[in-house]
């Protein structure tokens, strides 16, 4: 059961009203909060699987404001109409409306509604913000410093989306591990993070942040240009190695042109492809994997059950218990293969209009708190 | 071939000569004229493409300045030359600038060579540029050709580079435009030519690297010799390709070689000329000249033949003249008219034929004349050798009767009997004279002429033994395949007969008679042939004419005989003798009857000693 303070803080800060200083802090009700998402959600139904990993992510946020209980195994349950919200008009793919739940167990929400729109650009998203005609909307990372120069309202979360490089088993291009060890030593993870995400978001050396496993500092983020042409040299291959990247993600794309030119400043030969489907013609594939939760050992399996899937490796299975010595082998373990190749870890980030109030950036694995934010009333 | 045909063709030969001589020059002159317009145009491209290549250089170098003296960029300068500065922040901002600026590359380069934003290769910020940093003036440089690396592979580009210089660093913008096939469509082109561009971006020719405006040229691999030849003497040349047998296909290229800073090849410029208007235009031609000249060989067969049958009508009725009048008739006269040298010729001949005729009449009164004169000598001779007896016995009657009265009926009976002996001869001299003015026309039939040798020799062969005189050994060699042949027995066997008795009074003291039949194509050949005193050259020449004989008491008309019954059946008859060896008579007989029924005329043939033919 969750607690919802906020229903007494308001109180209380009704009844605070009369003092000035209080008075553009004091939580109130009502007001619609926009928001601009870019996933396209097609059903609510719990039973219809997402068609990509951006409408799971989206379904999973929309989910969290119409059921009460979230299960460990990340599903929500409590039954429809138990959450903060219920749906008030739901047009699939376009358009869906919320409005509060006067009988949540939790308290009523601040908001009286929230109206998402779906589909929508980044550049829409951005511009929405700056027109103040959205409050809530994603936006990319490597956006951040961009829309917070052009005055957005920006909230970064800590980095909890690992993208990696993952070899595609049985390709003979890279089934030797020396090619992937030059890839991997070749690529430059700081200008990633410098120059592509804008100085947001951490190289990544190993599968979990510093923030959450406390060992990643263990991992060399570094890269070793010397010692891959030393290895390229050696291997003197001269097959083609392409990957491949989310036709839709230019992050991705942005990442792996970069993984193609430090390979070439090393001497392979790397051209990147984009993906519509299954890595059925590149020889490695550019990953996102979110972090189910802050905590180490439960993000780590999830991860190394994703790689033991998209790379062919099997992972040592984690125990509930196991200690981070544990964990920090079984992540070197993984990364010492070269079949993945940790790069970079991107934060969430999100452009918040200024009516919005007291907007807590959730953590790894947590839902949007939109039942928890309050809209400040502007006169016209 | 008759003269007018000969004319004919003669007259259409130096047509068609004369007609193709200038068929020939004025294609050959078209080729060569519209050859030089392809070479013109070519030039004109050539120059065309300099023009805009240097517009388009110069415009890069406008734009790059442009790009340097940009607020943007001179900020972006100032706030790099600051100690710490944060490059990542203009790692975007190469493609928008480029895009506003239409330039294909653009690059933002740090004043340590560090790319800080890339158009044609956006993540490679970073990494190093370092020939832009080489000590150089720029701006005298102005803008060159160079291999550009871009993340789709190197490409051909037009840079220019220009520095924003803060403090002591500067900020490079090098930017520039593809030099690909965008820049290939921007070149206007007449219709036939088109632009090729190889971009020498491998050292080894490759294909795909040879573009028009629409991309990878088909069957680029045609050009591979061309292009390695300009890979190792970088020059201008010409050359030409045929891309089918047809000659219409053929295409010829001007190649220019495009040169980097360091005078390296970097490309080249295909100017192609198609041949395919050029090939057009000269069948046209060629087929107008055909037409041309097949209405001139139309029209010059049409005149030729007007004009050989005007030249040659009156020649012909000149030759039907000649030939009528060696058939006899000596009064043809042709009648061309006109002033010109045939109609000359024509009065001069109608001037010797009416000559000749009265010649002919002059000779021909002469002959008979001489032949009277022969007759009436030969019959003077013949009457003469019986009257003198009958004379001398007639005076001896009178003699008796006045001077021996007793003895006169001796005389008179021995008188009678001399009488009526001459008068017998000269019956019988009458009598050959008879004969030989009633020779009958022969009746033809078909006969064996081996049958009528051995008939005829049996006749003779008791003369062949005759007691008295030496004998005459008669050899018969004759053909058994021998043909029947359209003939009068009786004739020829009198014929025959009258060779045979001519032989046996050549040889007085005996000798061979030898009589051969032979099949000769379409002649049955008898040669009789005795080994007796033989004759001279000029007893031969007159031994076919009536009344000469070579004999004390021939009468000359027996050979004349033989002759006129060979050839009343078509044949021919001659003589080979040689005195003191023998005589051989040749006959030659058709197997065949002409149409009028008179065995067809034997063909000459030559013989094979001296002959002399009849005259």
């Amino acid at each position: 059961m969750r607690l919802r303070l906020f229903p007494f803080l308001a109180a209380i800060s009704i009844a605070l009203a009369a003092a000035p200083a209080w008075t553009a802090r004091r939580p109130r009700y009502g007001g619609t909060l926009r928001v601009e998402i870019g996933a396209i959600v097609n059903s609510l139904d719990p039973a219809i699987a997402a068609a990509n990993p951006d409408e799971a992510a989206a379904k999973e946020q929309i989910d969290s404001l119409l059921y009460d209980h979230r299960d460990p195994d990340g599903r929500f349950t409590g039954g429809a109409g138990s959450g903060p919200f219920l749906i008030s008009e739901w047009q699939p793919g376009k358009r869906l409306t919320l409005g509060a739940n006067e009988d949540y167990s939790g308290g009523r929400a601040f908001v009286d509604s929230i109206d998402i729109q779906m589909g929508r650009t980044a550049a829409d998203r951005l511009v929405a913000l700056e027109l103040d005609t959205a409050d809530f909307a994603e936006i990319a990372p490597d956006e951040a410093r961009n829309a917070a120069e052009r005055g957005v309202r920006v909230s970064i979360s800590k980095p909890d989306e690992l993208i990696a490089l993952v070899f595609v088993p049985g390709r003979p291009a890279t089934q030797d591990a020396r090619v992937r060890e030059a890839i991997s030593r070749s690529i430059d993870r700081s200008s990633i993070v410098n120059f592509i995400l804008q100085k947001q978001g951490e190289p990544a050396g190993g599968l979990l942040p510093q923030w959450s496993s406390g060992t990643a500092f263990l991992f060399s983020t570094a890269s070793d240009v010397i010692t891959a042409k030393e290895i390229s040299r050696q291997i003197s291959s001269t097959t083609r190695i392409v990957v491949g990247y989310d036709l839709a993600d230019t992050l991705e794309k942005a990442i792996a042109e970069r993984i193609a030119v430090d390979a070439h400043e090393a001497g392979m030969s790397l051209t990147v492809e984009p993906m519509t489907g299954a890595p059925e013609k590149v020889d490695a594939q550019l990953v996102r994997l979110r972090m189910p939760s802050p905590s180490p050992r439960e993000s780590l399996a999830r991860f190394a059950a994703m790689l033991d899937r998209l790379a062919g490796l099997e992972a040592t299975p984690i125990p509930d218990d196991a200690p981070v010595e544990q964990l920090y082998e079984a992540e070197r373990s993984i990364v010492g293969s070269y079949r993945v190749v940790p790069l970079v870890w991107v934060p969430e980030v999100y452009g918040l209009s200024t009516r919005v109030k007291d907007w807590t950036t959730p953590q790894a694995g947590r839902a949007w708190p939109f039942a928890d934010v309050w809209l400040e009333q502007r006169q016209q | 071939m008759t003269f007018r045909t000969k004319l004919f063709v003669i007259f259409t030969l130096a047509l068609v000569v004369s007609i193709g001589l200038v068929a020939v020059g004025v294609t050959t002159g078209a080729r060569r004229a519209f050859n030089q317009l392809n070479t013109l145009h070519s030039e004109a491209f050539v120059a065309q493409f300099e023009r805009e290549f240097q517009r388009s250089r110069q415009d890069v170098v406008h734009k790059v300045q442009g790009i340097a003296d940009a607020e943007g960029t001179v900020r972006m300068a100032i706030d790099l030359s600051r100690p710490q500065a944060d490059v990542s922040l203009y790692v975007n901002d190469a493609h928008g600038v480029a895009e506003s600026h239409q330039l294909d590359f653009l690059d933002f380069v740090s004043s340590d060579g560090s790319i800080i934003s890339s158009t044609e290769w956006p993540a490679r910020f970073g990494y190093k540029m370092t020939w832009v940093t080489q000590p150089q003036n720029w701006a005298v440089v102005g803008s060159f050709l160079i291999k550009v690396d871009t993340q789709n592979g190197p490409a051909l580009g037009v840079m220019a580079v220009s520095t924003v210089r803060v403090g002591d660093k500067n900020l490079y913008v090098v930017g520039g435009q593809r030099l690909g096939k965008d820049f290939l469509s921007t070149l206007v082109l007449p219709d036939g030519m088109r632009a090729l561009l190889y971009q020498n971006l491998s050292p080894q020719f490759d294909a795909a690297n040879l573009i028009d405006q629409t991309g990878p040229v088909f069957q680029g691999e045609r050009f591979a010799n061309f292009i390695t030849q300009e890979q190792q003497h970088p020059a201008e040349q010409l050359f030409k390709i045929s891309w089918t047998r047809d000659r219409a296909s053929g295409e010829v290229f001007h190649a220019l070689p495009l040169l980097g800073r360091q005078k390296e090849l970097l490309g080249v410029l295909l100017v192609g000329s198609s041949q395919s208007q050029v090939v057009t235009l000269e069948r046209q031609i060629r087929m107008l000249a055909l037409e041309v000249v097949a209405l001139g060989l139309l029209f010059g067969a049409l005149m030729s033949w007007w004009g050989a049958a005007r030249v040659t009508e009156p020649v012909q009725k000149l030759a039907e003249g000649a030939r009528a009048v060696s058939e006899g008739n000596w009064n043809t006269r042709v009648d061309v008219r006109g002033p010109h040298e045939i109609a000359e010729l024509g009065r001069s001949f109608n001037r010797m034929t009416q000559q000749l005729a009265e010649q002919r009449e002059r000779l021909l009164q002469a002959e008979r004349v001489a032949a009277w004169r022969e007759v009436a000598r030969r019959l003077a001779h013949e009457l003469k050798n019986p009257l003198f007896p009958l004379q001398t016995t007639v005076e001896n009657l009178q003699r008796a009767k006045e001077h021996h009265p007793e003895e006169f009926d001796e005389v008179f009976r021995e008188s009678t009997s001399i009488l009526l002996s001459e008068i017998q001869s000269l019956k019988d001299i009458i009598n050959r004279f008879s004969d030989f003015s009633k020779m009958p026309q022969p009746e033809l039939g078909t006969v064996n002429v081996n049958d009528i040798v051995r008939s005829a020799v049996k006749l003779f062969e008791p003369q062949f033994a005759a007691l008295g005189r030496p004998p005459v050994t008669p050899e018969l060699h004759l053909d058994d395949e021998l043909p029947a042949i359209q003939g009068d027995g009786a004739l020829l066997r009198r014929a025959i007969e009258n060779l045979i008795l001519n032989a046996l009074d050549a040889m007085p003291a005996g000798g061979v008679l030898m009589l051969r039949t032979t099949q000769d194509d379409h002649d049955v050949h008898l040669e009789v042939s005795d080994t007796g005193t033989g004759l001279t050259a000029e007893e031969c020449e007159r031994l076919f004419t009536p009344y000469y004989t070579t004999k004390q008491h021939g009468t000359g008309l027996g050979l004349a005989i033989v002759q006129s019954i060979v050839s009343d059946h078509g044949g021919r008859i001659w003589v080979e003798s040689e005195p003191g060896v023998g005589t051989s008579f040749h006959i030659l007989l058709p197997v065949k009857a002409s149409a009028d029924g008179i065995p067809a005329p034997a063909a000459p043939q030559a013989p094979a000693v001296v002959e002399t033919e009849k005259v």
